[in-house]
C-alpha cells in the first residue's frame, strides 16, 4: 500500500484545475443519474471526445468522479418518481418511493445517500489495499489464464443480466464478432472487411458504445413520452443520518458494502446485481421482511450502499488486470486507449500516476457526492422535471458530435446510428447489452490471448484443462452454464413430485 | 403470437442472418502459417456459437407464444414520438454526410423539429422550439470549434 503514491495524487487533485474537473464529474454524474432516462454510461460515453485534448490524468479524474456521481444520482428519481435514474438504483425503488410517498422523502434520501457514501468508502478501502496485490498475481497470468477468464467473465455476465442465459451468451459472442473486422491481430492483414476500405481500420469503440447505450436510450425514452409522473413534494427533512441510525444500520451497511464490493470485483457484472443481491440478503436477515416493500429503511440502506460499493469494487479488476468490472469499466478502458494508456497488469509500473489518480478521485468524488447531495439534493431534484422533449434532442446531437469527434469522419456516425437501432431492437427483444458490450471490448485481448497461447504449445489446447487457474476459470465458466439447466429440472422434478 | 415473441423472433432472424453472412466472408480467410489458428476459426466459431443460441431463442418464443396465446402485449405510449426521434436523426445525418448546411443550421433546425415534435406539435411550443434550436445549435459549435478545438462536420 503505497500511502506516499496515493497522497501524491490526492495533492495533485487538489491543484485548481483538476480539482474543477472532479467538481464537475461528480456534479455532472449526479444530475445526469438523477435525470430519467439517462444513465452513467451514456454521460461517459458523451465526455469521452471531449476527452481527447484533455491531459491523460484529469480526463481520468473526470470520467471516474462522473462514474461515482452517476451510481448515486439515480437514488434521486427512484425515491421522488419511482424510476431509477440508473438501472443500480431499481432496488431502491422498492422501498424509497413508498417512504416518500408516506411524507417522508428528505428521510428516504438521506438513508440513500449516507448509505452510497459508506459503501463507497468500504469498497475504495478494498481498492486501495487488494488492487495492487492482484496486479502482481496477474502479471504471472499466461495466455491460457487470460482467455479463461475472458470467457469465465462473457458466461459470468451473461448469467446474471436480464433476460436468459442463453440470450445473455448470444449478446456477448454477438458483441465479439462484431469486434473482429478489420486488422487480424496476429497477421496483420485485413480481415473481414467486406471489401470496403472504411472497415479496415474496424468499427470503433467510441461509436458503438454511443449507440448502443445513448442512441437507443434516447429512442427508447421517446416512445415512453406519454408516460404521467407523479411529483412527490420535496423537503430537506431528516436528510442528516443520526448516530443512533448509524448504529441501527451498522451491520447492514457494512454487509451491503461488502457484497457490492465483492460483485464489482467479479468481471463484467455491475451495481444493479450488487444491490440486487445485498437487498435479498437484508430481507432474508431482517427481523421484519415483511417491511420490505412498504418503506423500509433497510431496504434502502442495503440497495444503495451495494450499488455505490460496486464502483470501487470493479475499478480492481480494471486496474489490476485489464479487465472491466462492469460496463462502464469497459468504457473507462476505452478512454485509457484512447489516451495511449494500455490497461493491464503493469499499469502500475507504466503509468503509476494514473492508477493512483484514479484510487484518489474515487475517494474525493465519494466525499464531494456526499457533500453535494446532503446540501443540495433539493435543487437537484428538480431538475428530474427537465422536459424530455428538451433534453432527448440536444443529447441526440451531442451524440453525433461524440461520435463525429473521434476521427472527423461520418462513417463513424453512422456507426453509431446503426448501432442505435441494434442497440433499442436488442434491448426490445429482451437481449442483454452489458454482455454485447463487455464481448465487443474483450473480444480482442481474448483472440490474441488464445492464438499465443496455441502458438507456444504449437496447437495443443491441453494447458486450459492442466492448469491450475485455466481449469479453475474452465469448471466456474461450466458450472455457470449448467447450473440454470439443473436448476430448471429440479423444479419441475420438485413439482412433479407435489403434482403427486 | 405476442409482441415480445415477435420481436425475438425477428432480431434473432437478424443475428443469424449477420452471422451467416461473416461466415461466407470468413470461409476464404487464409490458413494460418506461423501460427495453428489462423484467422478464420475464432470468427467462425463466434458465429457458430450465436447461431445456435438465436435458434433456441427462435425455439423458445415459440413454445411461449403457444403457451400464451391469448394475451397481447400493449404497444409502448408513444410510438409516433419514437418514430419522429429516429427519422429526424437520420435526415439530421443525411444532411451532415452530405454537407447540405453548415453544422449549427443543420443542428438548429434538427432541434427544432424534434423538440416541437416531442410537444405533440403544439403552436405554443413552436417558438420555444425554434430559439433552443438557435441557440443551442450556435452555441454548441462554438463550443466544441473554439473551446474544445474539436472538428464537426462544416
Amino acid at each position: 500500500m503505497d500511502l506516499g503514491a496515493l497522497g501524491s495524487a490526492v495533492s495533485q487533485i487538489f491543484t485548481p484545475w483538476t480539482f474543477l474537473m472532479l467538481f464537475v464529474g461528480t456534479s455532472m454524474g449526479i444530475v445526469v443519474g438523477a435525470i430519467p432516462g439517462m444513465t452513467g454510461a451514456m454521460l461517459i460515453a458523451l465526455t469521452l471526445p471531449i476527452t481527447f485534448y484533455m491531459d491523460p490524468f484529469n480526463a481520468i479524474i473526470l470520467l471516474v468522479s462522473m462514474y461515482v456521481g452517476a451510481i448515486s444520482g439515480g437514488l434521486i428519481t427512484a425515491t421522488l418518481l419511482r424510476m431509477p435514474g440508473t438501472p443500480a438504483a431499481v432496488m431502491t425503488t422498492f422501498d424509497g418511493y413508498p417512504m416518500a410517498r408516506g411524507g417522508r422523502p428528505g428521510r428516504a434520501l438521506g438513508l440513500g445517500i449516507t448509505a452510497s457514501f459508506v459503501g463507497g468508502l468500504v469498497s475504495w478501502m478494498a481498492l486501495l489495499t487488494i488492487t495492487k496485490p492482484l496486479s502482481i498475481i496477474a502479471t504471472r497470468f499466461g495466455p491460457f489464464e487470460y482467455f479463461t477468464l475472458i470467457m469465465m467473465a462473457m458466461v459470468l455476465i451473461a448469467s446474471v443480466s436480464e433476460g436468459s442465459l442463453v440470450k445473455g451468451i448470444a449478446a456477448g459472442f454477438f458483441g465479439m464478432l462484431i469486434s473482429m473486422p478489420g486488422v487480424d491481430p496476429a497477421s496483420g492483414m485485413p480481415r473481414l472487411t467486406f471489401d470496403y476500405y472504411l472497415l479496415n481500420g474496424g468499427l470503433k469503440l467510441l461509436p458503438v458504445l454511443i449507440g448502443v447505450f445513448a442512441v437507443s436510450q434516447i429512442i427508447n425514452d421517446a416512445l415512453d413520452m406519454g408516460r404521467v409522473t407523479e411529483r412527490i413534494a420535496m423537503s430537506g427533512k431528516g436528510i442528516l443520518m443520526s448516530v443512533k441510525d448509524l448504529k441501527t444500520q451498522g451491520v447492514n451497511l457494512v454487509r451491503s458494502s461488502v457484497i457490492g464490493t465483492g460483485v464489482g470485483i467479479l468481471p463484467g457484472i455491475g451495481a444493479s446485481i450488487g444491490s440486487v443481491i445485498a437487498y435479498t440478503v437484508a430481507k432474508n436477515t431482517s427481523k421484519t421482511p415483511e417491511k420490505f416493500g412498504t418503506g423500509s429503511e433497510e431496504g434502502i440502506v442495503a440497495s444503495e450502499a451495494a450499488n455505490n460499493a460496486t464502483v470501487g469494487g470493479a475499478l480492481i479488476p480494471l486496474i489490476a488486470m485489464g479487465i472491466p468490472g462492469s460496463v462502464i469499466d469497459a468504457i473507462l478502458i476505452g478512454a485509457l486507449m484512447i489516451h495511449s494508456i494500455q490497461p493491464g497488469p503493469t499499469l502500475f509500473l507504466t503509468n503509476a500516476n494514473i492508477v493512483w489518480g484514479m484510487i484518489a478521485a474515487c475517494l474525493l468524488a465519494n466525499i464531494l457526492m456526499y457533500i453535494l447531495m446532503t446540501s443540495s439534493v433539493k435543487y437537484i431534484a428538480g431538475l428530474m422535471y427537465m422536459p424530455r422533449s428538451f433534453v432527448l434532442p440536444v443529447v441526440m446531437v451531442f451524440c453525433v458530435i461524440g461520435s463525429y469527434a473521434l476521427n472527423n469522419t461520418m462513417f463513424d456516425v453512422w456507426v453509431m446510428l446503426i448501432f442505435g437501432v441494434i442497440g433499442f431492437l436488442l434491448e426490445r427483444a429482451k437481449f442483454p447489452l452489458g454482455p454485447f458490450v463487455i464481448g465487443f471490448v474483450l473480444a480482442p485481448l481474448a483472440e490474441e490471448k488464445l492464438r499465443s497461447g496455441l502458438m507456444m504449445t504449437a496447437g495443443d489446447p491441453s494447458p486450459i484443462f492442466t492448469r491450475p487457474m485455466p481449469l479453475l476459470f474452465t469448471l466456474t465458466a461450466v458450472g455457470l452454464l449448467i447450473w440454470p439447466l439443473y436448476s430448471d429440472w429440479r423444479k419441475k422434478r420438485n413439482a412433479a413430485r407435489d403434482a403427486d | 403470437m405476442q409482441t415480445q415473441e415477435k420481436y425475438e423472433v425477428a432480431v434473432s432472424s437478424l443475428m443469424i442472418l449477420i452471422c451467416t453472412v461473416f461466415l461466407w466472408e470468413s470461409w476464404d480467410l487464409p490458413a494460418g502459417t506461423f501460427e495453428p489458428l489462423g484467422s478464420g476459426p475464432v470468427p467462425q466459431a463466434t458465429a457458430g456459437i450465436i447461431i445456435l443460441c438465436c435458434l433456441l431463442t427462435i425455439n423458445s418464443a415459440r413454445i411461449k407464444a403457444k403457451a400464451n396465446a391469448s394475451e397481447e402485449e400493449a404497444l409502448p405510449l408513444s410510438v409516433m414520438f419514437g418514430v419522429l426521434m429516429a427519422l429526424a436523426t437520420l435526415l439530421f445525418v443525411i444532411g451532415l454526410h452530405f454537407r447540405l448546411l453548415a453544422f449549427a443550421w443543420m443542428a438548429a433546425i434538427f432541434l427544432t423539429i424534434t423538440i416541437w415534435g416531442l410537444e405533440n406539435f403544439a403552436k405554443r411550443k413552436f417558438l420555444p422550439a425554434v430559439v433552443t434550436g438557435l441557440v443551442i445549435g450556435f452555441a454548441v459549435e462554438y463550443l466544441f470549434t473554439q473551446v474544445f478545438v474539436v472538428d464537426l462536420p462544416t
